[in-house]
Protein backbone atom coordinates (compact mmCIF):
# COMPACT_ATOMS: atom_id res chain seq x y z
CA UNK A 1 0.00 0.00 0.00
CA UNK A 2 2.53 2.55 1.07
CA UNK A 3 4.14 2.17 -2.78
CA UNK A 4 1.11 3.13 -4.34
CA UNK A 5 0.59 6.18 -2.18
CA UNK A 6 4.41 7.13 -2.35
CA UNK A 7 3.75 6.37 -6.27
CA UNK A 8 0.73 8.21 -6.26
CA UNK A 9 2.78 11.00 -4.69
CA UNK A 10 5.83 11.58 -6.66
CA UNK A 11 4.10 10.60 -9.58
CA UNK A 12 2.10 14.10 -9.09
CA UNK A 13 5.95 15.86 -8.62
CA UNK A 14 6.92 14.33 -11.45
CA UNK A 15 4.19 15.51 -13.82
CA UNK A 16 4.09 19.27 -12.14
CA UNK A 17 8.12 19.07 -12.67
CA UNK A 18 8.10 19.49 -16.21
CA UNK A 19 10.26 16.34 -16.75
CA UNK A 20 10.71 16.97 -20.53
CA UNK A 21 11.25 12.89 -21.11
CA UNK A 22 7.75 12.22 -19.42
CA UNK A 23 6.34 15.17 -21.44
CA UNK A 24 7.76 14.03 -24.79
CA UNK A 25 6.59 10.73 -24.06
CA UNK A 26 2.54 12.20 -23.80
CA UNK A 27 3.36 14.45 -26.95
CA UNK A 28 3.93 11.50 -28.43
CA UNK A 29 1.62 9.33 -27.87
CA UNK A 30 -1.12 12.21 -28.48
CA UNK A 31 0.22 12.76 -31.77
CA UNK A 32 0.28 9.15 -32.74
CA UNK A 33 -3.16 8.11 -31.42
CA UNK A 34 -4.74 11.79 -32.80
CA UNK A 35 -3.21 11.46 -36.17
CA UNK A 36 -4.05 7.77 -36.15
CA UNK A 37 -8.11 8.52 -35.38
CA UNK A 38 -8.21 11.71 -37.85
CA UNK A 39 -6.99 9.47 -40.57
CA UNK A 40 -9.68 6.40 -39.26
CA UNK A 41 -12.24 9.16 -39.07
CA UNK A 42 -11.60 10.14 -42.76
CA UNK A 43 -11.59 6.56 -43.81
CA UNK A 44 -14.22 4.83 -41.70
CA UNK A 45 -16.98 7.73 -41.36
CA UNK A 46 -17.49 7.50 -44.89
CA UNK A 47 -17.48 3.97 -45.51
CA UNK A 48 -19.90 3.69 -42.31
CA UNK A 49 -22.43 5.79 -44.09
CA UNK A 50 -21.71 4.35 -47.74
CA UNK A 51 -22.48 0.76 -45.88
CA UNK A 52 -25.41 2.24 -43.71
CA UNK A 53 -27.22 3.80 -47.18
CA UNK A 54 -27.02 1.59 -49.40
CA UNK A 55 -27.08 -2.60 -50.39
CA UNK A 56 -24.77 -5.04 -52.20
CA UNK A 57 -24.02 -8.29 -53.00
CA UNK A 58 -21.68 -9.70 -49.69
CA UNK A 59 -22.64 -7.03 -47.53
CA UNK A 60 -23.19 -9.37 -44.69
CA UNK A 61 -20.32 -10.58 -45.23
CA UNK A 62 -18.31 -7.72 -45.23
CA UNK A 63 -20.26 -6.48 -42.03
CA UNK A 64 -18.83 -9.93 -40.18
CA UNK A 65 -15.41 -9.08 -41.42
CA UNK A 66 -15.63 -5.34 -39.87
CA UNK A 67 -17.19 -6.50 -36.74
CA UNK A 68 -14.43 -9.41 -36.32
CA UNK A 69 -11.97 -6.63 -36.68
CA UNK A 70 -13.83 -3.91 -34.09
CA UNK A 71 -12.34 -6.23 -31.58
CA UNK A 72 -9.41 -6.98 -33.41
CA UNK A 73 -6.33 -8.15 -30.50
CA UNK A 74 -3.64 -5.00 -31.21
CA UNK A 75 -0.41 -8.13 -30.88
CA UNK A 76 -2.21 -9.25 -34.18
CA UNK A 77 -2.71 -5.94 -35.74
CA UNK A 78 0.68 -4.99 -34.22
CA UNK A 79 2.44 -8.08 -35.67
CA UNK A 80 0.31 -7.77 -39.18
CA UNK A 81 1.92 -4.55 -39.63
CA UNK A 82 5.31 -5.39 -38.77
CA UNK A 83 5.26 -8.51 -41.21
CA UNK A 84 4.29 -6.24 -44.52
CA UNK A 85 6.96 -3.19 -43.32
CA UNK A 86 9.86 -5.98 -42.14
CA UNK A 87 12.81 -5.54 -44.17
CA UNK A 88 11.59 -8.66 -46.33
CA UNK A 89 7.90 -7.80 -46.07
CA UNK A 90 5.78 -6.75 -49.06
CA UNK A 91 6.61 -2.90 -47.77
CA UNK A 92 9.98 -3.07 -46.32
CA UNK A 93 11.89 -1.15 -48.62
CA UNK A 94 9.76 1.77 -46.99
CA UNK A 95 11.45 1.13 -44.08
CA UNK A 96 8.81 2.17 -41.79
CA UNK A 97 9.44 0.05 -38.86
CA UNK A 98 9.76 1.27 -35.41
CA UNK A 99 8.57 4.47 -36.76
CA UNK A 100 5.59 6.29 -35.79
CA UNK A 101 4.70 6.17 -38.40
CA UNK A 102 4.16 2.47 -38.19
CA UNK A 103 2.77 2.71 -34.75
CA UNK A 104 -0.15 5.42 -36.80
CA UNK A 105 -0.77 2.59 -39.18
CA UNK A 106 -1.18 -0.27 -36.89
CA UNK A 107 -3.38 2.35 -34.77
CA UNK A 108 -5.58 2.92 -38.09
CA UNK A 109 -5.81 -0.71 -38.51
CA UNK A 110 -7.77 -1.12 -35.00
CA UNK A 111 -9.68 1.95 -35.27
CA UNK A 112 -10.93 1.97 -38.69
CA UNK A 113 -13.01 -0.82 -37.77
CA UNK A 114 -14.52 0.68 -34.58
CA UNK A 115 -15.75 4.08 -36.77
CA UNK A 116 -16.85 2.00 -39.41
CA UNK A 117 -19.39 0.01 -37.12
CA UNK A 118 -20.40 2.86 -35.05
CA UNK A 119 -20.61 4.66 -37.84
CA UNK A 120 -22.73 1.96 -39.70
CA UNK A 121 -24.89 1.00 -36.59
CA UNK A 122 -26.18 4.90 -36.04
CA UNK A 123 -26.52 5.15 -40.03
CA UNK A 124 -28.94 2.64 -40.23
CA UNK A 125 -30.82 3.83 -38.14
CA UNK A 126 -31.33 7.17 -38.79
CA UNK A 127 -30.32 7.46 -42.60
CA UNK A 128 -33.86 6.50 -44.23
CA UNK A 129 -35.81 9.25 -42.10
CA UNK A 130 -32.99 11.90 -42.99
CA UNK A 131 -33.01 10.88 -46.51
CA UNK A 132 -36.67 10.80 -46.78
CA UNK A 133 -37.00 14.31 -45.63
CA UNK A 134 -34.01 15.50 -47.44
CA UNK A 135 -35.58 14.70 -50.39
CA UNK A 136 -38.50 15.84 -50.03
CA UNK A 137 -37.29 19.66 -49.07
CA UNK A 138 -35.43 19.50 -51.94
CA UNK A 139 -32.04 18.45 -50.67
CA UNK A 140 -29.20 17.59 -53.14
CA UNK A 141 -27.57 13.93 -52.63
CA UNK A 142 -24.72 16.26 -51.35
CA UNK A 143 -26.82 17.94 -49.54
CA UNK A 144 -28.58 15.44 -47.83
CA UNK A 145 -24.96 13.37 -46.62
CA UNK A 146 -24.27 16.99 -45.18
CA UNK A 147 -27.62 16.96 -43.57
CA UNK A 148 -27.01 13.02 -42.50
CA UNK A 149 -23.78 14.13 -40.55
CA UNK A 150 -24.96 17.10 -39.07
CA UNK A 151 -27.98 15.21 -37.96
CA UNK A 152 -25.63 12.37 -36.45
CA UNK A 153 -23.31 14.64 -34.84
CA UNK A 154 -23.56 13.65 -31.69
CA UNK A 155 -23.54 9.61 -32.38
CA UNK A 156 -20.72 10.32 -34.67
CA UNK A 157 -18.66 11.95 -32.35
CA UNK A 158 -18.78 9.21 -29.47
CA UNK A 159 -17.74 6.53 -32.81
CA UNK A 160 -14.52 8.86 -32.87
CA UNK A 161 -14.17 9.02 -29.33
CA UNK A 162 -14.43 5.73 -28.78
CA UNK A 163 -12.02 5.13 -31.26
CA UNK A 164 -9.86 7.60 -29.59
CA UNK A 165 -10.24 5.20 -26.45
CA UNK A 166 -8.91 2.50 -28.22
CA UNK A 167 -5.80 3.94 -29.70
CA UNK A 168 -4.34 6.05 -26.73
CA UNK A 169 -5.14 2.95 -24.28
CA UNK A 170 -3.85 0.15 -26.64
CA UNK A 171 -0.05 -1.64 -26.27
CA UNK A 172 0.23 -4.11 -27.92
CA UNK A 173 0.20 -2.97 -31.57
CA UNK A 174 2.99 0.18 -30.96
CA UNK A 175 4.82 -2.13 -28.94
CA UNK A 176 5.62 -4.49 -31.97
CA UNK A 177 6.13 -1.76 -34.50
CA UNK A 178 7.65 1.04 -32.65
CA UNK A 179 9.57 -1.15 -29.92
CA UNK A 180 9.45 1.39 -27.28
CA UNK A 181 12.73 3.06 -28.20
CA UNK A 182 13.77 5.97 -25.59
CA UNK A 183 13.12 9.36 -27.58
CA UNK A 184 11.64 8.28 -31.21
CA UNK A 185 8.75 5.18 -30.74
CA UNK A 186 8.19 5.34 -26.93
CA UNK A 187 4.83 6.20 -25.84
CA UNK A 188 3.02 6.02 -22.51
CA UNK A 189 1.34 2.16 -22.78
CA UNK A 190 4.51 1.23 -23.45
CA UNK A 191 6.84 2.92 -21.49
CA UNK A 192 4.18 1.93 -18.35
CA UNK A 193 5.17 -1.97 -19.31
CA UNK A 194 8.76 -0.95 -19.39
CA UNK A 195 8.92 1.24 -15.92
CA UNK A 196 6.53 -1.83 -14.30
CA UNK A 197 9.52 -4.48 -15.50
CA UNK A 198 12.16 -2.31 -14.06
CA UNK A 199 10.11 -1.93 -11.01
CA UNK A 200 9.79 2.02 -11.46
CA UNK A 201 6.33 1.75 -10.21
CA UNK A 202 6.05 5.88 -9.11
CA UNK A 203 6.75 7.04 -12.88
CA UNK A 204 4.52 3.89 -13.89
CA UNK A 205 1.86 5.35 -11.83
CA UNK A 206 2.52 9.21 -13.43
CA UNK A 207 2.30 8.04 -16.93
CA UNK A 208 -1.03 6.37 -15.65
CA UNK A 209 -2.78 8.83 -13.98
CA UNK A 210 -2.11 10.98 -17.69
CA UNK A 211 -3.96 8.64 -19.60
CA UNK A 212 -6.60 8.56 -17.14
CA UNK A 213 -6.59 12.66 -17.14
CA UNK A 214 -6.25 12.70 -20.91
CA UNK A 215 -9.30 9.81 -20.76
CA UNK A 216 -11.04 11.80 -18.68
CA UNK A 217 -10.68 15.15 -20.30
CA UNK A 218 -12.00 13.61 -23.66
CA UNK A 219 -15.19 11.69 -22.60
CA UNK A 220 -15.70 15.15 -20.65
CA UNK A 221 -16.00 17.36 -23.82
CA UNK A 222 -17.95 14.06 -25.16
CA UNK A 223 -20.62 14.61 -22.60
CA UNK A 224 -20.41 17.91 -22.18
CA UNK A 225 -20.92 18.23 -25.60
CA UNK A 226 -24.00 15.85 -25.93
CA UNK A 227 -25.69 17.72 -23.07
CA UNK A 228 -25.57 20.40 -25.40
CA UNK A 229 -26.75 19.27 -28.17
CA UNK A 230 -29.25 16.60 -26.51
CA UNK A 231 -31.08 18.38 -24.26
CA UNK B 1 -49.28 21.57 -63.38
CA UNK B 2 -51.04 18.56 -64.14
CA UNK B 3 -49.91 14.98 -62.19
CA UNK B 4 -50.40 12.32 -64.74
CA UNK B 5 -49.38 8.28 -63.59
CA UNK B 6 -49.67 5.94 -66.40
CA UNK B 7 -49.28 2.12 -66.12
CA UNK B 8 -47.74 2.69 -62.55
CA UNK B 9 -46.42 -0.35 -60.72
CA UNK B 10 -44.26 -0.95 -57.68
CA UNK B 11 -43.50 -4.64 -57.09
CA UNK B 12 -41.48 -5.39 -53.54
CA UNK B 13 -39.98 -8.57 -53.87
CA UNK B 14 -42.67 -11.47 -55.40
CA UNK B 15 -45.76 -9.22 -53.75
CA UNK B 16 -46.97 -6.34 -55.99
CA UNK B 17 -48.26 -3.51 -53.90
CA UNK B 18 -49.05 -1.03 -56.32
CA UNK B 19 -50.30 -1.73 -59.89
CA UNK B 20 -52.64 1.69 -61.41
CA UNK B 21 -53.69 2.00 -65.40
CA UNK B 22 -54.00 5.60 -65.75
CA UNK B 23 -54.75 8.62 -62.71
CA UNK B 24 -54.77 12.30 -63.53
CA UNK B 25 -54.66 14.83 -61.02
CA UNK B 26 -55.38 18.07 -62.03
CA UNK B 27 -54.32 21.01 -60.69
CA UNK B 28 -55.12 22.52 -57.56
CA UNK B 29 -57.07 19.76 -56.87
CA UNK B 30 -57.70 18.30 -53.33
CA UNK B 31 -57.67 14.50 -53.76
CA UNK B 32 -58.28 12.50 -50.59
CA UNK B 33 -56.76 9.17 -51.38
CA UNK B 34 -58.32 6.44 -49.39
CA UNK B 35 -58.26 2.72 -48.97
CA UNK B 36 -58.45 -0.48 -46.48
CA UNK B 37 -54.48 -1.15 -45.04
CA UNK B 38 -52.45 -2.54 -47.90
CA UNK B 39 -53.68 -0.40 -50.67
CA UNK B 40 -51.07 1.09 -51.81
CA UNK B 41 -51.92 4.48 -50.66
CA UNK B 42 -48.63 5.24 -49.45
CA UNK B 43 -46.76 3.90 -51.90
CA UNK B 44 -48.43 6.18 -54.22
CA UNK B 45 -47.25 9.12 -52.64
CA UNK B 46 -43.70 7.79 -52.23
CA UNK B 47 -43.49 7.75 -55.93
CA UNK B 48 -44.94 10.74 -56.94
CA UNK B 49 -42.45 12.63 -53.73
CA UNK B 50 -39.75 10.29 -55.45
CA UNK B 51 -38.21 8.59 -51.93
CA UNK B 52 -39.31 5.41 -54.20
CA UNK B 53 -39.78 4.22 -57.50
CA UNK B 54 -41.53 2.67 -59.08
CA UNK B 55 -40.77 -0.84 -60.77
CA UNK B 56 -42.24 -0.22 -64.33
CA UNK B 57 -44.28 2.86 -65.15
CA UNK B 58 -43.94 6.70 -64.58
CA UNK B 59 -45.45 9.56 -62.60
CA UNK B 60 -45.41 12.34 -65.39
CA UNK B 61 -45.49 16.01 -63.35
CA UNK B 62 -46.28 19.06 -65.58
CA UNK B 63 -43.46 21.12 -63.88
CA UNK B 64 -40.58 18.62 -64.51
CA UNK B 65 -39.47 20.32 -61.06
CA UNK B 66 -39.19 17.96 -58.30
CA UNK B 67 -38.48 20.58 -56.18
CA UNK B 68 -41.80 21.79 -56.17
CA UNK B 69 -43.65 18.48 -55.02
CA UNK B 70 -43.58 17.79 -51.26
CA UNK B 71 -44.38 15.39 -48.70
CA UNK B 72 -45.61 15.72 -44.77
CA UNK B 73 -45.25 12.20 -42.60
CA UNK B 74 -47.60 10.74 -39.99
CA UNK B 75 -44.64 10.62 -38.21
CA UNK B 76 -42.14 13.74 -38.99
CA UNK B 77 -39.09 13.98 -38.47
CA UNK B 78 -37.43 17.27 -37.21
CA UNK B 79 -34.11 18.57 -37.37
CA UNK B 80 -32.15 18.83 -34.27
CA UNK B 81 -32.45 22.64 -34.20
CA UNK B 82 -35.24 25.05 -33.50
CA UNK B 83 -38.70 25.25 -34.58
CA UNK B 84 -37.68 28.40 -36.72
CA UNK B 85 -34.54 26.50 -38.57
CA UNK B 86 -36.61 23.66 -39.14
CA UNK B 87 -39.09 26.01 -41.04
CA UNK B 88 -36.11 27.71 -42.63
CA UNK B 89 -34.03 24.71 -43.50
CA UNK B 90 -36.08 24.31 -47.73
CA UNK B 91 -35.30 27.97 -48.19
CA UNK B 92 -31.77 27.37 -47.07
CA UNK B 93 -31.30 24.76 -49.74
CA UNK B 94 -32.67 27.23 -52.03
CA UNK B 95 -30.79 30.16 -51.13
CA UNK B 96 -33.31 32.28 -50.06
CA UNK B 97 -31.64 36.06 -48.38
CA UNK B 98 -31.89 35.87 -45.14
CA UNK B 99 -34.49 38.54 -44.31
CA UNK B 100 -36.82 37.30 -47.12
CA UNK B 101 -36.42 34.15 -45.27
CA UNK B 102 -37.37 35.00 -42.22
CA UNK B 103 -40.19 37.33 -43.00
CA UNK B 104 -41.45 33.60 -44.83
CA UNK B 105 -41.05 31.32 -41.73
CA UNK B 106 -42.65 34.02 -39.89
CA UNK B 107 -45.97 34.04 -41.82
CA UNK B 108 -45.98 30.17 -41.41
CA UNK B 109 -45.07 30.68 -37.88
CA UNK B 110 -48.17 32.97 -37.52
CA UNK B 111 -50.38 31.25 -39.46
CA UNK B 112 -49.75 27.80 -37.76
CA UNK B 113 -49.65 29.92 -33.88
CA UNK B 114 -45.83 29.12 -33.56
CA UNK B 115 -44.39 32.27 -32.98
CA UNK B 116 -44.18 31.18 -29.13
CA UNK B 117 -42.19 28.23 -30.20
CA UNK B 118 -39.88 29.96 -32.70
CA UNK B 119 -36.68 29.04 -30.71
CA UNK B 120 -37.86 25.87 -28.96
CA UNK B 121 -35.94 22.39 -29.81
CA UNK B 122 -38.17 21.27 -32.56
CA UNK B 123 -37.43 17.64 -31.67
CA UNK B 124 -38.50 18.43 -27.60
CA UNK B 125 -42.24 19.61 -29.01
CA UNK B 126 -45.52 17.53 -29.02
CA UNK B 127 -47.55 15.75 -31.64
CA UNK B 128 -49.61 18.46 -32.67
CA UNK B 129 -46.90 21.01 -32.04
CA UNK B 130 -44.55 18.88 -34.67
CA UNK B 131 -47.12 18.33 -37.18
CA UNK B 132 -47.68 21.93 -37.81
CA UNK B 133 -43.86 22.64 -38.10
CA UNK B 134 -43.63 20.10 -40.52
CA UNK B 135 -46.95 21.18 -42.39
CA UNK B 136 -44.96 24.87 -42.05
CA UNK B 137 -41.95 23.47 -43.30
CA UNK B 138 -43.15 22.18 -46.01
CA UNK B 139 -45.37 24.66 -47.46
CA UNK B 140 -42.33 27.38 -47.03
CA UNK B 141 -41.00 26.92 -50.16
CA UNK B 142 -44.44 27.52 -51.80
CA UNK B 143 -44.61 23.58 -53.34
CA UNK B 144 -46.91 23.29 -56.57
CA UNK B 145 -48.25 20.22 -54.76
CA UNK B 146 -48.50 18.80 -51.79
CA UNK B 147 -48.41 15.26 -50.18
CA UNK B 148 -49.66 14.62 -47.17
CA UNK B 149 -49.71 10.78 -45.37
CA UNK B 150 -51.89 11.09 -42.94
CA UNK B 151 -50.92 14.34 -41.34
CA UNK B 152 -53.62 14.14 -38.95
CA UNK B 153 -53.52 10.69 -37.13
CA UNK B 154 -52.73 10.77 -33.71
CA UNK B 155 -53.59 14.42 -33.19
CA UNK B 156 -56.26 16.10 -31.35
CA UNK B 157 -59.26 17.69 -32.91
CA UNK B 158 -58.24 21.52 -32.46
CA UNK B 159 -54.83 20.89 -33.71
CA UNK B 160 -56.66 18.92 -36.75
CA UNK B 161 -58.84 21.56 -37.42
CA UNK B 162 -56.13 24.22 -37.64
CA UNK B 163 -54.03 21.89 -40.45
CA UNK B 164 -57.13 21.52 -42.41
CA UNK B 165 -57.47 25.03 -42.70
CA UNK B 166 -54.59 25.55 -43.60
CA UNK B 167 -54.69 22.96 -46.23
CA UNK B 168 -57.85 25.09 -47.69
CA UNK B 169 -56.25 28.48 -47.22
CA UNK B 170 -53.18 27.24 -49.45
CA UNK B 171 -55.06 25.45 -51.70
CA UNK B 172 -57.23 28.61 -52.52
CA UNK B 173 -54.78 31.47 -52.26
CA UNK B 174 -51.66 29.61 -53.84
CA UNK B 175 -53.39 27.32 -55.90
CA UNK B 176 -51.09 24.05 -54.31
CA UNK B 177 -52.68 21.15 -55.31
CA UNK B 178 -52.94 18.44 -52.80
CA UNK B 179 -52.76 14.82 -52.50
CA UNK B 180 -54.27 13.52 -49.22
CA UNK B 181 -54.13 10.57 -47.91
CA UNK B 182 -56.20 9.80 -44.94
CA UNK B 183 -58.45 6.55 -42.75
CA UNK B 184 -60.92 9.55 -42.02
CA UNK B 185 -63.73 9.86 -44.61
CA UNK B 186 -65.19 12.82 -42.72
CA UNK B 187 -62.06 14.80 -43.45
CA UNK B 188 -61.70 13.72 -46.47
CA UNK B 189 -65.33 15.02 -46.93
CA UNK B 190 -64.51 18.26 -45.31
CA UNK B 191 -60.71 18.90 -47.13
CA UNK B 192 -61.28 17.24 -50.55
CA UNK B 193 -63.06 17.51 -53.34
CA UNK B 194 -61.76 14.68 -55.67
CA UNK B 195 -61.11 10.95 -54.23
CA UNK B 196 -59.60 8.13 -55.26
CA UNK B 197 -60.12 4.87 -53.51
CA UNK B 198 -57.35 2.19 -54.08
CA UNK B 199 -57.83 -1.30 -52.86
CA UNK B 200 -54.99 -4.04 -53.14
CA UNK B 201 -52.91 -1.48 -55.29
CA UNK B 202 -55.32 -1.11 -57.66
CA UNK B 203 -58.06 1.93 -58.35
CA UNK B 204 -61.29 0.55 -57.82
CA UNK B 205 -63.16 3.90 -58.38
CA UNK B 206 -62.07 8.03 -58.55
CA UNK B 207 -64.15 11.00 -58.73
CA UNK B 208 -66.23 13.77 -57.11
CA UNK B 209 -65.49 13.52 -53.23
CA UNK B 210 -68.87 14.14 -52.04
CA UNK B 211 -70.71 11.71 -55.09
CA UNK B 212 -68.66 9.44 -53.93
CA UNK B 213 -69.22 9.53 -50.12
CA UNK B 214 -72.53 9.85 -50.58
CA UNK B 215 -73.28 7.13 -53.59
CA UNK B 216 -70.16 5.42 -54.25
CA UNK B 217 -70.68 3.37 -57.27
CA UNK B 218 -68.85 0.30 -56.83
CA UNK B 219 -69.36 -2.30 -54.50
CA UNK B 220 -66.00 -2.38 -52.90
CA UNK B 221 -66.16 1.42 -51.84
CA UNK B 222 -69.36 1.04 -50.45
CA UNK B 223 -68.69 -1.50 -48.13
CA UNK B 224 -65.00 0.16 -47.60
CA UNK B 225 -67.07 3.92 -46.60
CA UNK B 226 -70.11 1.68 -44.35
CA UNK B 227 -66.88 0.08 -42.31
CA UNK B 228 -65.37 2.98 -41.82
CA UNK B 229 -68.48 5.50 -40.88
CA UNK B 230 -69.57 2.15 -38.85
CA UNK B 231 -66.03 2.38 -36.82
Amino acid sequence: MDVISAGIAQAFRLILSGDPEIYGIIGLSLFVSFSSVLISTCLGMPAGILLGTHSFRGKGVLLRIIYTFMSLPPVIAGLTVFLILMRRGPLGHLQLNYTPTAMIIAQICLVTPIIIGLTYNLVREKAPVVNRLGITLGAGRLEIMALMIREMRIGLTAAVVSGFGRAISEVGAVMIVGGNIKGKTRVMTTYITELKSMGDYSRAIAIGIVLLIIAFAINAILYNFQEREGK
Amino acid sequence: MKLEIKRLVRDYGTKRVLDLEEVTIEKGTRTAIIGPNGAGKSTLLNIVSRIDSATEGEVHYESEDPRLVTQVFQQPYMLRTSVERNIQYPLRLRNWPEDRMKKRSDELMEELGLLDLRNQKAWKLSGGETQKVALARALSFQPSLLLLDEPTANIDPATTAEIEEMLLKINQEEGTTILFVTHNLAQARRVCNRLLFLDKGKLVESGDCQSILQNPAEVKTRRFIAGELLI
